[in-house]
């Protein structure tokens, strides 16, 4: 039914034909551009593998950290059916590197007549998932420049602290495997249960910070394998916002003691 | 004391040094954000690369006023104008607070006057409203007490930014 409706349609882009098509026989390719300047342990790239874990078909990963990234990204995503741009918010917008390979991915698309479903996960570093707002309207502005199909995205607020979070989870998981070892060595017990319920808590509470991250990316991930629309949605970090200034303000104080910056005029103005 | 950075070219660039006691060319000679925090964290206002926007926060900070003239570029800056913007957040501690009701940096340099923003080139209507948007955030976010945004239909007009 929904295909003869489809078909009956006066104008069928070639791209629409081809997705179609490439669903039925071959799989789809969907391309997770991460649009953060850093080399590893981006939130952006945490973000992306979520979603990536469950979107179905070809999945590609790529990153975007200067210039000399722009061509091989733009060949990838050349026979995609859909991109998945991650961004850091930077002042309340996208990053400059990243508006740069937006204008030519605006050019490179309408210049080879590629049609692409584009999706957005964008973090900020502040606790309001809505401050990724503007950015979101940016991208959608964009698209339509650039002829491409908004479909929307996630802007997450205290991308941080999810980051923190999930270093935290590989420093439990250590320390639980640990114990485990060690208790099977001197009791004989492998399955030392106190070891078990310290762990099971402390996975409980890192879980359900990240709920509202994973319940939108579950749901984005739905739409895109489905190759619809999912629309902007915003979530956070599940923490009141004065707890969140407080651990934010203590995070920066524990790292400027390390990196030292807090004795060389840390607050001063310079 | 009033900052101007805009995207423009040495001619204009002539007309609006007269305007201002500081000018800051965008012009893309320098390297974008690299998202470390060292401005806050490790050498305060300052940034680890050495180029013409390496301790351009400390300007930016220390301006009353801001007119930023920009090309635009879906309903946001030109990518080299927010590659200083980008490079500029050294002008906020890493301390946090409310401000707009919502989380921000508290402000090295204390609350600033006036934000203007200007931007040239072909534009949609949906992103004029965007931008006048970002305008809005981005006074909050540096610190300015009021905004105002303008659309320049073209660049002969730049005369009249005052
Ligand atoms: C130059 C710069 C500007 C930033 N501006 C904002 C901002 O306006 N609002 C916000 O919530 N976070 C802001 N942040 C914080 C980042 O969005 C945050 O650290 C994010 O988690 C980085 O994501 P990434 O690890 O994927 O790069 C800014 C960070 C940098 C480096």
């Amino acid at each position: 039914m929904k295909n003869q409706r489809f078909f009956n349609r006066k104008f069928v882009p070639a791209a629409q034909i081809r997705r179609l098509w490439k669903g039925m026989v071959i799989s789809m390719k969907t391309v997770f551009i991460n649009g953060s300047p850093k080399k590893k342990l981006s939130v952006s790239s945490y973000l992306l593998g979520i979603v990536r874990m469950l979107v179905s078909g070809e999945v590609v990963s790529e990153q975007v950290r200067n210039q000399n990234d722009h061509k091989r990204v733009l060949e990838n995503i050349k026979d995609a059916d859909a991109v998945v741009i991650g961004l850091p918010l930077y002042v309340d917008g996208v990053p400059s590197h990243m508006l740069a390979f937006l204008k030519e991915m605006e050019r490179f698309c309408l210049e080879h007549d590629i049609r692409l479903k584009v999706y957005a996960l964008s973090n900020g570093g502040f606790i309001e998932g809505r401050q990724n707002k503007p950015l979101m309207q940016v991208l959608e502005n964009f698209c339509k420049r650039s002829n491409l199909e908004w479909c929307g995205g996630i802007g997450i607020g205290g991308g941080v602290m999810l980051n923190v979070l999930r270093i935290m989870f590989f420093v439990y998981l250590g320390i639980f495997v640990l114990n485990v070892v060690f208790a099977g060595i001197q009791t004989g017990n492998w399955l030392p249960m106190d070891a078990v319920q310290h762990f099971a808590k402390q996975l409980g509470i890192i879980l359900f910070f990240n709920l509202g991250v994973f319940f939108h990316s579950l749901r984005m991930s739905i739409a895109i394998n489905k190759g619809v629309g999912f629309g902007v949605k915003f979530t956070r970090v599940l923490l009141p916002s004065f707890l969140f200034i407080l651990a934010a303000d203590f995070f920066f104080v524990i790292i400027s003691i390390f990196q030292g910056g807090i004795f060389k005029g840390w607050l001063a103005k310079k | 004391m009033k900052t101007i950075i805009h995207d423009l070219n040495e001619k204009y660039e002539m007309i609006l040094k007269e305007k201002c006691q500081k000018i800051i060319s965008a012009n893309g000679k320098y390297a974008p954000c690299q998202g470390c925090f060292g401005c806050w964290t490790k050498h305060p206002a300052g940034c680890y690369m050495k180029d013409t926007l390496e301790t351009v926060c400390r300007d930016i900070g220390k301006t009353d006023e801001l007119v930023i003239i920009t090309e635009n570029c879906y309903g946001a800056y030109s990518p080299s104008v927010k590659n200083v913007l980008d490079r500029s957040i050294g002008l906020s501690t890493p301390f946090s607070t409310y401000r707009g009701r919502q989380m921000h940096h508290t402000l090295r340099y204390g609350k600033k006057e006036k934000l203007t923003v200007y931007a040239y080139g072909d534009m949609t209507d949906a992103e004029k409203e965007t931008f006048q948007y970002m305008v809005e955030r981005n006074a909050i976010n540096f610190g300015f007490q009021t905004f105002e945004f303008r659309y320049l239909e073209s660049l002969d007009k730049s005369e009249g930014i005052n």
